[in-house]
């Protein structure tokens, strides 16, 4: 099994032919905002943002082995930073960059009071206790932006204006791909470093990495520090694109949501999230589409949960993993 | 006085409530090794039954029977289908018993609409007694009563049975019950139904006591008792009855003097718990 996942996790070597292919792909991704509509604008934006919610999720699940149950509260905790802030204090930039300050700081400081008593356990009760711990923390964020209805409107949600150079549909686009593109290099740069190769010790066997002397609950936190302060970065730009904050966005639903753009793209290969996420919301479109044809394709959440389990049962290594795997099918066959 | 004595009553009806909740969810961690969050589908699912059934029938035993079946038969199936695949495996357990709940809450909505659907208490319990100035509604005697019954009865069938026998030995050893001939599977299966229809029973035991059955009542009821999960020692059926009754009593307690932090208390209170016991009050071994 070990010679199997070493496989599997290799990165792909770049051919030429993968090139041409990620070159078309980059001047399609770039020329697309000028060939489609608003809507398809829109919802790429959309993906690109998640995405970076998904693939700070495959830091805790993908690297480190963790599941966190109050993801949500990072992601939520921005946009809702941003929006109480630009209707507070004017939708100015100062205003954005000192949100973007305020929520990373709150990010890392909920995060570490979070793991302190997230990661005491360690092996298979330690698994559970954290599940259920960050669930509990998760549910309080959900609980008091409900119950701070002076700032948040409750469950009405909160609208907002935000500064004049994010207002453009166009121009949001390319910040949501600059963005994606800068934060998947920060990602990637933190999983390759040797303190990510410590988590993904970590991830294998939590008691090998804790006897070769590593202080894994230190580690642990490190990894959610930075999950939580990558989605509370990526909640900020959901709030300049969508101008808009919910309770739902701090629900367990939303953590699911970001646990589904991980499994389903591929957990511990961070690119996995960008496919998961795309493939997530492009199928949540879809099926929406076909709420014509029958009233059950409205009923999004049933599609989701039915996925997810599909998804953990029979593609426990998501679409990259099934790719990854057919490939190195192929180059055995073409070896003999 | 009087006041105390009625958030006395209050919470120790909560604490039962939630004992029907803990109980199934440890007995499943304690002897299965399975953490299984679609308890709080099956709480959902149990309210939403036994109203249907009793506005079919009008008959509250049979209503509450209905639902405890519900429960009992959603837990085989889950077992069967999607937990057995996964034994061993935590994290995989709690994916899908997570995207299991995702699918059963989306399925209540379905069926019985968004909204919540009002629901009146049995006309033989709805009455109050009045002793010295202090009012007691019989049903929260009724649910402390049920609750008393149900851990009597779960510490009779798995410390006094031979049933509980085979179920204590299958934690040590499962491939050593299986050797001798019984056929454990079984055991494995009937103790999830078994967590599954107690869930169930708290969900439709819960719905007279609020008034009202809707899809958001589960998880609410499901992070109180993973709490009291936790706060007992994970895995400790003394501990999930101990933690039942401080967890109610600080519900009932706090939801009558500042109910907007009754949340923050009960998660308080793991805090603490955890900082100066970090293996919960009655920690002992899970099986690994």
């Amino acid at each position: 099994m070990p010679l199997l996942t070493n496989i599997l996790r290799k990165k792909p070597a770049f051919g030429p032919g993968t090139w041409l292919f990620l070159s078309l792909l980059a001047v399609f991704i770039l020329i697309i905002p000028h060939i489609t509509g608003l809507t398809t604008i829109t919802l790429l934006s959309r993906i690109y943002i998640l995405a970076i919610f998904g693939m700070s999720y495959d830091i805790l699940r993908g690297y480190t082995g963790i599941i966190n149950l109050g993801h949500a509260l990072f992601f939520g905790g921005g946009t809702y930073i941003a929006g109480i802030m630009f209707s507070r204090m004017g939708a100015t930039l100062d205003t954005l960059l000192l949100a973007l300050l305020v929520s990373l700081a709150f990010a890392a400081v909920v995060a570490y009071i979070m793991g302190q008593f997230a990661f005491r356990g360690s092996g298979f009760t330690g698994v559970i206790a954290c599940a259920m711990i960050t669930l509990a923390f998760g549910e309080i964020g959900r609980h008091t932006a409900e119950t701070l209805r002076e700032y948040t409107q409750g469950a009405d949600g909160l609208t907002f204006r935000v500064p004049l150079m994010f207002q453009d549909r166009m121009m949001m686009y390319y910040y949501a791909l600059l963005f994606l593109i800068a934060m998947t290099l920060i990602l990637r740069q933190f999983v390759n470093s040797p303190t990510g190769r410590v988590l993904q010790a970590i991830r294998d066997n939590d008691q090998r990495a804790k006897f070769l002397g590593y202080d894994t609950k230190k580690y642990k936190l490190i990894a959610l520090v930075v999950a939580g302060m990558a989605s509370a970065a990526a909640g900020i730009m959901f709030a300049l694109l969508t101008r808009f904050a919910n309770t739902e966005l701090l629900t367990v639903q939303s953590t699911l949501n970001a646990l589904l753009y991980t499994i389903v793209g591929g957990t511990g290969t961070l690119y996995g999230a960008i496919f998961g996420t795309a493939f997530v919301q492009l199928a949540q479109n879809y099926l929406l589409e076909l709420r014509g044809i029958h009233e059950i394709f409205s009923r999004w959440l049933l599609f989701f949960g039915a996925i997810y389990v599909l998804v953990v049962l029979y593609m426990p290594k998501g679409l990259v993993g099934a790719y990854l795997q057919l490939r190195e099918r192929w180059k055995a066959r073409g070896r003999t | 006085m009087h006041i105390f004595l009625m958030l006395l009553i209050n919470g120790l009806a909560e604490g039962a409530l939630i004992f029907l909740m803990a109980a199934g969810l440890s007995i499943i961690l304690g002897l299965l090794g399975v953490v299984n969050f679609t308890h709080g589908v099956l709480f959902i699912w149990g309210g939403y039954v036994s109203i249907w059934i009793f506005s079919m029938t009008g008959s509250f035993p049979i209503a509450i029977i209905a639902a405890v079946a519900a429960g009992a038969l959603m837990g085989l199936v889950f077992e069967r289908l999607f937990i057995r695949p996964v034994y061993g495996n935590v994290t995989a357990q709690i994916l899908i018993t997570l995207g299991l709940g995702v699918v059963f809450t989306d399925m209540a909505r379905l069926f019985w609409g968004p909204n919540p659907i009002p629901a009146s208490r049995p006309e033989f319990m709805d009455g109050t007694w009045v002793i010295d100035a202090v009012i007691i509604s019989q049903y929260r005697i009724f649910l402390i009563v049920v609750g008393i019954l149900v851990a009597i009865g779960i510490n009779y069938l798995v410390n006094r049975t031979k049933v509980g026998m085979v179920m204590r030995a299958g934690i040590q050893s499962p491939e050593m019950v299986q050797a001798l001939g019984i056929n454990i599977k079984v055991y494995f299966a009937g103790v999830f139904a078994g967590g599954a229809a107690l869930a169930a029973l708290g969900g439709a035991l819960y719905v007279p006591l609020v008034g009202s059955v809707w899809s958001g009542m589960g998880i609410n009821n499901q992070i109180l008792a993973f709490i009291v999960i936790i706060l007992g020692g994970m895995g400790s059926f003394y501990g999930s009855a101990v933690g039942s009754i401080i967890i109610g009593l600080t519900v009932a307690f706090v939801s009558w003097f500042y109910p907007p932090l009754t949340v923050y208390t009960t998660v308080l209170l793991l805090l603490l718990v955890l900082t100066l016991k970090p293996e919960g009050l009655f920690g002992m071994a899970v099986r690994n």
